[in-house]
């Protein structure tokens, strides 16, 4: 059980392993657990904010969303962090550090790294004040496109103080794409892989301690900035493996190519465990979710576990496909939750045995199909998109938007009206999700006008951002 | 010397918006997009670089012609690209649609401007 105190010492040794935390020196928590039991209700979250792509003469901005319920501008936009360019559609975003450098002292979860996903432009944001984050730093495209590289996406620390950059195209806008890394000055360091490993990228996870990191396949920028054309699904343009890495060496060990049926794998995650090999990845357009694996031969191996059907509606020519655009795992690694944004569901598996997902419970709410088409006499203009969780996984929040031309093409009336954030009450012991009718945000009502919103992050780490070493 | 750089009246029109059209002179060396920033008129755009589609503009008539019946004027000969048109399909290219970022003009030409025109390039296939 504990460790034994050697007698005479005057300072006796914690007993339990979840105190373990207090000898350690840097960001995050010790374990997945101790985020759990430590971490504080998310009171603040921030969210990407974007007028890309339309004619509001505004910049994308970062919000600072108030969810502290005992506020007095709970559910309001309580600060906004405009970012001095146009054009730049936000879209993914991280920390300088999470849990995963929680051993290295001196180290702070303070910096927020926001990339624009079309302009290529890299802004660092300093959230010492968690309410008032300021713009600090800003790497322009030009010093990117020097590493032939565009488009970043997913951001990442590597535990040393690094940043990795998923990047999904060259300077052309064209394919392969790869990765940037950055240093602890936010200056750009180099390309973190040999050039030539990868084709398409996408989203990625790393899992220091089995020295594997996974990473997913979109398309080239070129393909997919314009918005979604089936020519490019029959021309093969569109992504359908998935690449794990020697995490070390920054090389491709193994690609499993999920077929036709893991068309576009987006979001990868592994479980928080940091022992684990198990992770998911959603195939968005086939609607399906992949389990992957390590197994006794050291070979990953991939297999579909959920298979969201078409649905027929009245007024379109064919059936609609779900297209799960997002999933994350909660930080007890008990639930898997997902988006079907075309569809209108938000969605809990049970993932105790990760190979046999059990449906534990959805909500139908906006989208083609939702049940649920108003929140507060608030017409909802698309399905449920980005998601995060809290780390205690008793609130589901999420929002509207996927990417700016793609949001144009499936749900126009969102560009008019803005996105939205919605909240789901979960409660892990039954399995059971409740909207939460008196949560809106609302981007309708930005100054400049409706805006969209995308991805959501917690101060202190969340659930598809955190890892452990 | 004088300024040697050829000039061209381009007119932007928005389509859908209750917004005036512009005239703006622009120079054969800068791009549309970049004239109408001088001119302070906000043009949606992203990339900057060809890529992305944003900018989208459609070719209305170029040198008093492409109107009505005669057929989509040809963009080729109202405007010279600095790269590639990544973002453009030969579909696009070939019904009159046109980068403002990186399209500079070799004539004088009326353009539809404004984040419709980018979302006519592809349609809901479902739908
Ligand atoms: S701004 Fe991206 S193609 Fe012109």
């Amino acid at each position: 059980m504990s460790d034994a105190s050697t007698p005479g010492d005057a300072e006796p040794e914690p007993e339990h392993d979840h105190e373990h935390h207090h000898d350690h020196e840097g960001p995050g928590y010790a374990t997945p657990q101790a985020a759990i039991e430590e971490g504080e209700r998310e009171k603040l979250a921030y969210v990407m904010s974007l007028y890309v792509g339309t004619d509001v003469d505004a910049s994308d901005f970062v919000a600072v969303v108030d969810l502290d319920p005992e506020s007095e501008t709970y559910c309001e936009i309580v600060d906004r962090i405009e970012l001095p360019n146009r054009g730049d559609e936000l879209h993914h975003f991280g920390w300088n550090a999470c849990s995963s450098s929680c051993h290295m002292e001196g180290l702070e979860r303070r910096h927020l790294i926001v990339p624009g996903q079309r302009s290529s432009r890299i802004h660092v944001i300093d959230a010492a004040d968690r309410r008032n984050p300021e713009l600090e730093t800003v790497i322009e495209p030009e010093e990117v496109f020097e590493y032939d590289l565009s488009a970043p996406h997913t951001v990442h620390c590597i535990p040393d103080g690094e940043i990795l950059i998923s990047m999904l195209g060259d300077a052309d806008g064209d394919l392969p794409g790869g990765f940037l890394e950055l240093n602890d000055d936010f200056e750009i360091e180099g390309r973190w892989e040999p050039p030539g490993e990868i084709e398409m990228n996408y989203d990625y996870w790393y899992q220091p301690r089995q020295n594997v990191m996974v990473s997913s396949e979109w398309a080239a920028p070129k393909t997919y900035y314009p918005g979604f054309d089936l020519e490019d699904v029959e021309e093969g343009n569109y992504g359908h493996q998935l690449h794990f890495w020697d995490w070390e060496d920054g090389t491709v060990e193994q690609t499993i190519d999920l077929g036709e049926e893991g068309l576009i794998p987006l979001e990868v995650r592994f479980l928080h465990t940091p022992e684990s090999t198990h992770g998911f990845v959603g195939a968005a357009l086939s609607s399906n979710i992949f389990h992957f694996w390590r197994d006794q031969t050291g070979e990953y191996r991939a297999e579909k576990v959920i298979d969201f059907e078409d649905r027929e509606h009245p007024d379109w020519d064919m059936p609609v496909p779900a297209l799960p655009t997002d999933i994350l795992i909660s930080m007890d690694d008990r639930y898997l939750f997902g988006s079907n944004w075309l569809h209108g569901d938000v969605w809990m598996y049970d993932i105790s045995d990760p190979a046999n997902p059990r449906r534990a419970d959805s909500l139908s709410v906006g989208g083609t199909f939702g049940d649920v088409q108003e929140v507060q006499g608030r017409e909802l203009s698309a399905g449920p998109q980005m998601i995060q969780l809290s780390l205690d996984g008793e609130r589901l929040y999420w929002t509207t938007s996927l990417f700016s031309s793609w949001d144009e093409q499936f749900y126009p009336e969102e560009g008019e009206r803005g996105s939205v954030m919605l909240k789901a009450d979960v409660d892990p012991r039954k399995g059971t999700m409740e909207l939460d009718e008196d949560f809106l945000v609302d981007w309708g009502e930005c100054p400049d006008g409706p805006a969209r919103a995308h991805e959501i992050r917690w101060p202190d780490g969340d659930c598809t951002s955190d890892v452990w070493q | 010397m004088g300024d040697e750089t050829r000039r061209h009246d381009v007119t932007l029109e928005w389509p859908d918006a209750d917004r005036e059209r512009r005239t703006i002179r622009i120079g054969e060396d800068e791009t549309v997009l970049e004239a109408a920033e001088r001119a302070d008129i906000a043009l949606p755009f992203g990339c900057r670089t060809g890529a992305c589609g944003t900018c989208t503009g459609r070719l209305l008539s170029s040198n008093g012609n492409g109107d009505a019946d005669e057929g989509t004027p040809d963009v080729a000969d109202a405007f010279a690209y600095r790269r590639p048109p990544r973002a453009l399909k030969e579909r696009h290219r070939d019904t009159g649609y046109v980068l403002l970022c990186i399209a500079a003009p070799r004539t004088d030409c009326r353009v539809a401007v404004g984040s419709s025109v980018h979302a006519e390039l592809v349609e809901n296939p479902w739908k």
